[in-house]
């Protein structure tokens, strides 16, 4: 810990306040890219939802998995950061904001692909509870509606839980800044004057929002898997979907935040505070959630093989000896096989290693997601009804530029916010490292 | 709201729509003062006549008031006039009961069909090459007199020609009457769904040349040699009603179902026992059970024949004994012994033939064969067994079994070519024959083609004129159920709707050609109308003793239209008339096949689709989308063949396949087919239209094109199961819509997409 | 007494001729897709034969089975849907309310029997195959999922009908399409609360069977299994 106060305010604020201008193509080129995702989608809203590769009977297909996936990436960050702000790690300083950043954003993205699948999303407004001449509401007992309270509450709450924090940051800026973005600095930083009560208040109403904010996380990836595991289709209506999905979520998300550091640390030159300790226990964790992906996987697998059932025994065997086999052992290969000896011998538990084994798991899980849904709908009770799922180019796209977004959304904020907590880090030095 | 706002809103309304209006033109069609009255959305019901295939099923037509886009008197504009809705089975109508296949109830889409021709054309380039113009029908009939006329002044009247597809009642009575006072000869018909063979065989058995109906709902035992009687054959509807109370209509008794094929048919899926014979020996195996039953003296109740005698000791001789037959029909004798015992214990029982089976070079021996062997079952005109409908005999017969055959004779002996004038009606030739004959060449050198096709096929677009006939909802209708029936049944319909184009209903127009030319042809046809030429023929009926009506020709005639026909509402099964007195237990002729076996190890065996029959259905969008009862195909032809076969060759199902005859070859995808013997390959009829709407053409292949030119012995039409054919792969996918998922539920997860 | 309308299918009769199919694909309005979609099995018949092979050549069967909506009384496809577009009805029937829908799909992935079909487009009838259409069925627009609805049309009518003439309804009435043309009567509809109906007796058959039974869904369709030929008497 060299660094003093100043040095950390300096470092953190220049970002913010001298944007490189290396980040302007960089900047335009993923704008393009989500420009043509939301071509794309404009395309779709106006020729049809046919547009898609989604057909009998596998109705629901990318976006789907898009939506578990992004879903899956938001628990990188509130939940992470909240566990480790209770527990009060040291190490968690520097990296709570890129994480709960994570959060925020992919489950705007992922939010979103409920929309993109509908098949009249400008009807969606009739999933929310608003009353109504014809004294309609929406079906309570349907999973999507859970997801839609859940979804909706984690995200308030996650935002609120990105925003607390910040309010002292935004504080330092309104005073570094003058004309439209000391208004905005201003608003955000909601009248701080740095007074010995403001400051209990910020602590106290983060150790609330921490200890709630852990339940809503968990329950909505449990909500998710509950779309899947309510219906009666062969290998989704099963109990272990609710914690098989929240390990594969903070599994996927923890993945996602150190893909997102490394990035950061080289981009914006904060070496120096994203050091490799953090990679080294942040790749430890990625290492305890691989070892659990994998026993749930082993779990699930292996009670479906055993059990025989027939309905189930075909997907099964579809996913493990059928057309998707690849995808599966893929799948096996980055979620575990590679992850496991980069994460576990302490040699190659570097920043690189840590690096390749979080791109490694974003892309297992991708798949994972994937093959929970196609080969289930795919194969489904009848074998006369049995069919395939080809994606089209809409859904590619699609699918490309929300990752492109999601990048976006994350080079624009870190010019726009610290990236990394500038009063936590000055709050750091004050007491010893643990 | 209170009364201002109100206002306000109003006129605010009244602005936009006026804007909405100026952007977008108001429709300019005129509308037309309805022709008709009806209560708004309610539906009424009027009988028609199914004409898709020559089974005769009556029909109810659901009539409702709608908007359609007419054309009258040359002006296109609206008209609310009834529009048919739905076609139903006539549920008084004694072939069908009220049922009606999936074609039949598809027949809608003909009227509807957005390719029919509306309006009289006329070729206006080289034949052939699809460009008409559109012309009014007082010119295109002038034509047409002008050039009989000419004909007939230079006493060349007999080089008119006139094809016509299945057709019976008095729409053939009228076209022959008219040829006849033309001094033309008769009419020939080319209806590829004909079975020429079988009238054949019951001419020489029974001295019928009709077809025969079948008593499934007594029978307790049915075989059947490669007759589709369930799908597409005689009067499938009909035979689909008997066999259901064949199954189950009879508390406690259950009838047995047999059927002998290569490759499984629909029907052949519903058997209890399937029994794969080798191509060709159908005929053979029905002697086989003749012989075991006689030599084991089994029968019950033989149908009485004057040389019983001799056909008894012909069919004990040794050449027909199940041990000298296995090798050849590939069925074990044990087997043919079983079977023979059981048909015989189970009586009344039933053998059919049809399809495939009499599509070989020996097809009248196998047909005679299965006459044989229902004599010897005894089930000829009883309970439960086959016999002839009454009714074919009552009006003048629809019969001259020849008639299919002389159009090929006609095409082979160069008949066409001689013709001058050639009228064409609903009847695809070039499309339904084999390439080899060059009928479309032939017909190109006839000077003069007037075709009255609603739809543009591939024989219609050879023809100068087009005189486009009304879709059978549109038109008077009457007809003669051949088969299906234990009644006499006529059935009799009045147009159910008005007609949708400029169309003119094919009878009339010869009726007008025929007023036209004046002189002793008018004299012939004293009708204005076919509607009077129907009144003044049932009026004969009427007076007729069968008919008793007591209270007058008018009543009489409308209960007939509101009913869909007269049928006398008796069961007739009875003995034909005139068993032959010779009758002879037939010589085994083995089957011909065309090409060699090394060169081309495979039997080809195009089969009449479900969907289209012969084709000439596939241009309906609900026909091309019914997936086909097994192979569950939409939109496209296939092959079949044995997965076993698949492997051998290395195709895999939806590879594209060529498939090669002495005579020509075909591309089309593969579908791989548990139930088909390994050195068969099987393709579905209807498909490859180069012509046929938006819907058919240049859809999939057609068999034909491969077929070889080979005749059924003493019969003379087309044996087309008599093909040989070598497969290979041309190392392509190709387009294959498939409804199926899977081809096995239980033991096996094949996957098959 | 309020009905339970309910469907028997005799397997023993079913040749897969297809003429349910069509019965009601003319009677609800039903499109055609083209190939395209068809080959992406996107094909919006309400009712379908499957057909399945046993055994292998020379000794090959075919099973058919015509699949509709089961109409179950414990659907699954019902408590899914979000907006209530699909419930069930005062008469047992699994409602599908076209105006309600807004495309999520789920029930068709939680219908185990796959008798569900989506609008992946408006659908087209090349005018003027237009004019066929049944003006008592509303025609289905994009983004709507829709399914069998035992011709609500018809029940409803006869409903009417015999309200109007104040009787009950009879034996044999309403019938939906399906049922009206199956040539060797395999399909047999009616009032399973009576239980004199030909419905209810074809129901208590010792050949009767619900298909996916074990699912719990409760269907109201019965399948009569297929029987073997072993004797004159069986």
């Amino acid at each position: 810990m060299a660094q003093t106060a100043e040095q950390i305010q300096r470092d953190l604020l220049r970002p913010v306040l001298d944007p490189s201008r290396r980040a302007k193509p960089v900047i335009a080129g993923l704008a393009l890219l989500v420009l043509a995702g939301f071509s794309a989608w404009m395309y779709q809203m106006y020729t049809g939802i046919g547009v898609a590769g989604i057909r009998r009977p596998v109705f629901w297909g990318f976006y789907i998995t898009n939506f578990v996936f992004w879903i899956g990436i938001s628990h990188a960050g509130t939940l992470i950061s909240a566990i480790l702000r209770l527990s009060n790690a040291t190490w968690r300083r520097p990296i709570t904001r890129c994480a709960e950043v994570i959060t925020v954003f992919a489950l705007l993205i992922g939010a979103m692909f409920p929309l993109i699948h509908l098949g009249r999303p400008w009807l969606a407004f009739w999933l929310a509870p608003y009353p109504n001449q014809r004294g309609l509401w929406p079906n309570y007992r349907s999973p999507l509606l859970w997801d839609f309270f859940a979804i909706n509450t984690y995200l308030i709450g996650s935002l609120i839980f990105l925003l607390l924090p910040l309010i002292p940051d935004c504080a330092l800026l309104r005073d570094n800044v003058t004309g439209w973005r000391n208004k905005l600095y201003s608003l955000l930083s909601l009248g701080w004057r740095g007074t010995q009560k403001q400051w209990h208040r910020l602590e106290a109403a983060m150790h609330i929002m921490a200890i709630l904010i852990i339940p809503v996380a968990v329950s909505v990836h449990t909500i998710v898997s509950w779309d899947f595991a309510m219906t009666p289709v062969p290998m989704w209506h099963s109990t272990i979907f609710a914690p098989y999905f929240v390990a594969g979520a903070i599994f996927s998300g923890i993945a996602a935040l150190i893909i997102a550091m490394v990035f950061l640390r080289s981009s914006l030159h904060l070496e120096e505070y994203l050091r490799p300790e953090c990679f080294d226990n942040l790749g430890k964790l990625l290492l305890v959630m691989s070892l659990l992906w994998f026993y749930f996987l082993f779990a699930e697998r292996l009670t479906t093989w055993y059990g025989n059932a027939r309905p189930e025994i075909a997907v099964f065997w579809l996913t493990q000896r059928g057309p998707y086999r690849h995808l599966f052992w893929v799948m096996v290969g980055c979620n575990f096989v590679l992850p496991f000896p980069l994460l576990a011998i302490k040699k190659l538990r570097t920043i690189a290693g840590t690096f390749l084994a979080s791109v490694a798991v974003v892309i297992g899980m991708w798949i994972e997601r994937y093959l929970i849904i196609v080969p289930s709908l795919s194969h489904k009770f009848l074998p006369y009804a049995w069919g395939t799922y080809r994606p089209t180019w809409v859904e590619i796209t699609i699918t490309a530029a929300t990752f492109c977004g999601m990048a976006l959304l994350y080079l624009l904020f870190s010019e726009v916010v610290p990236v990394v907590s500038i009063w936590e880090l000055k709050a750091g030095l004050r007491e010893p490292v643990r | 709201m209170e009364r201002r706002d109100f206002l306000k809103f109003g006129v605010l309304t009244g602005a936009t729509a006026t804007l909405t209006a100026c952007e977008k033109p108001v429709q300019q069609l005129v509308r037309f003062v309805p022709e008709e009255d009806f209560v708004p959305g309610v539906a009424t019901w009027k009988p028609s006549l199914c004409t898709l295939c020559p089974a005769g099923c009556g029909v109810t037509v659901r009539i409702m008031d709608g908007e359609a886009e007419v054309v009258r008197n040359g002006q296109r504009g609206i008209l609310k006039m009834g529009l048919a809705k739905k076609l139903e089975g006539n549920a008084r109508h004694p072939v069908n009961r009220g049922k009606l296949c999936a074609r039949g109830q598809a027949g809608l889409q003909v009227t509807y069909h957005p390719d029919r021709v509306s309006g009289p054309l006329k070729r206006s380039s080289s034949r052939g090459s699809g460009d008409f113009q559109e012309i009014g029908w007082p010119e295109a009939l002038s034509e047409v007199v002008t050039k009989l006329a000419e004909l007939r002044s230079q006493q060349q009247a007999d080089s008119i020609r006139f094809v016509t597809g299945e057709m019976r009642g008095h729409r053939r009575e009228l076209i022959n009457q008219f040829l006849a006072s033309l001094g033309a000869p008769a009419a020939v018909q080319f209806a590829p769904l004909d079975e020429p063979v079988l009238r054949r065989a019951n001419v020489l058995a029974f001295g019928r040349a009709a077809m025969p109906s079948f008593d499934l709902e007594r029978a307790n035992y049915v075989i059947s040699f490669g007759a589709d009687f369930l799908g597409t054959w005689n009067s499938p509807v009909a035979q689909s009603i008997g066999y259901g109370e064949m199954r189950r209509g009879r508390p406690g008794n259950r009838g047995k179902f047999v059927q002998v094929e290569q490759r499984m048919s629909q029907t052949g899926a519903n058997a209890d026992e399937w029994v794969p014979s080798s191509p060709g020996s159908e005929g053979l195996l029905a002697l086989g059970l003749a012989h075991v039953i006689v030599k084991e003296g089994l029968r019950s109740n033989p149908t009485e024949i004057n040389s019983s005698r001799e056909v008894e000791e012909k069919l004990k001789d040794e050449t027909y004994s199940p041990t000298q037959i296995a090798t050849r029909t590939g069925i074990s004798a044990n087997r043919i012994e079983r079977l023979a015992r059981e048909m015989a214990a189970h009586p009344p029982s039933i053998a059919v033939i049809g399809g495939t089976p009499l599509a070989q070079t020996n097809g009248l021996f196998n047909a005679l064969a299965v006459n044989l062997l229902n004599m010897v079952l005894g089930s000829i005109g009883s309970p439960g067994g086959m016999f002839f409908a009454p009714g074919a005999s009552t009006v003048k017969e629809a019969s001259s079994a020849n008639q299919s055959v002389d159009f090929v004779a006609q095409v082979l002996s160069g008949g066409l070519e001689n013709a001058e004038v050639l009228f064409l009606d609903n009847t695809n030739p070039v499309f339904a024959m084999p390439p080899s004959w060059q009928v479309s060449q032939k017909m190109k050198r006839t000077p003069f083609i007037v075709s009255f096709g609603r739809f543009m096929d591939e024989t219609s677009v050879l023809a100068d004129l087009i005189l486009p006939d009304h879709s059978p909802l549109e038109s008077w209708l009457d007809d003669v159920p051949e088969s299906g029936t234990s009644e006499a049944v006529f059935t009799l319909a009045a147009p159910a709707m008005r007609p949708l184009h400029n169309t003119r209903a094919m009878p009339d127009v010869l009726l007008e050609i025929a007023h036209s030319l004046g002189g002793s042809v008018s004299e012939a046809l004293p009708w204005k109308t076919f509607e009077e030429m129907l009144q003044a023929s049932y009026r004969e009926l009427a007076r007729a003793e069968r008919c008793h009506p007591t209270d007058g020709f008018e009543k009489f005639w409308g209960r007939m239209l509101e009913q869909g026909g007269w049928w006398d509402g008796q069961c007739q099964i009875h003995s034909p008339e005139s068993p032959a007195l010779e009758f002879q237990a037939p010589e085994f002729v083995p089957p011909r096949f065309d090409g060699s076996e090394q060169e081309f190890p495979f039997y080809f065996q195009p089969y009449v689709a479900e969907a289209f029959l012969d084709g000439s259905l596939a241009h309906l969008p609900w026909m091309q989308e019914l997936p086909d009862a097994l192979s569950t195909v939409m939109w496209g032809s296939w092959l079949e063949l044995n997965p076993k076969t698949a492997e051998k060759l290395q195709i895999q199902q939806g590879d594209l396949i060529q498939v090669r005859s002495r005579h020509g070859s075909l591309e089309t995808p593969a579908v791989l087919n548990p139930a088909i013997a390994f050195d068969v390959v099987a393709m579905p009829m209807g498909q490859g239209h180069a012509q046929f709407g938006r819907y058919a053409a240049q859809r999939g292949a057609n068999p034909m094109s491969v077929v070889a030119p080979l005749q059924v012995e003493q019969v003379g039409s087309l044996a087309w199961a008599a093909t040989r054919v070598s497969l290979s792969r041309t190392g392509r996918k190709g387009r294959l819509s498939l409804a199926s998922g899977a081809l096995y539920e239980q033991e096996k997860e094949l996957e098959l997409r | 007494m309020s009905h339970c309308w309910g469907m028997a299918v005799d397997l023993d009769r079913c040749t897969g001729c297809g003429a349910c199919v069509i019965a009601c694909q003319a009677e609800n309005n039903v499109p055609t897709v083209g190939e395209e979609a068809a080959q992406k099995s996107r094909t919006m018949h309400w009712i379908r034969i499957e057909r399945y092979y046993e055994g292998e050549f020379p000794n090959p069967r075919v099973r058919f089975r015509p699949v509709l909506c089961q109409q179950c009384d414990n659907a699954p496809c019902e408590p899914v849907c979000p907006t209530y577009a699909s419930y069930h009805t005062s008469e047992g029937l699994n409602g599908q309310v076209y105006n309600r829908c807004i495309g999520t799909r789920y029930c068709a992935n939680a219908c185990p029997y796959t008798v569900r079909t989506f609008n992946f487009f408006n659908p087209v009838w090349d005018k003027p195959l237009h004019l066929q259409l049944n003006p008592e069925v509303s025609v289905r627009q994009i983004g709507v999922m829709e399914k069998c609805t035992f011709c609500i049309q018809r029940i409803k009518a006869s409903e009417i009908q015999a309200k109007a003439e104040n009787r009950a309804l009879r034996e044999g009435e309403p019938v939906p399409a399906c049922v009206q043309s199956c040539p060797p009567k395999a399909l047999v509809f009616g009032d399973l609360n009576d239980p004199d109906s030909e419905v209810s007796r074809l129901a208590r058959s010792p050949r009767g069977a619900k298909l996916l039974s074990e699912l719990g869904t409760q269907p109201k369709i019965t399948y009569l299994q297929r029987d073997s030929w072993d004797g004159p008497n069986s």
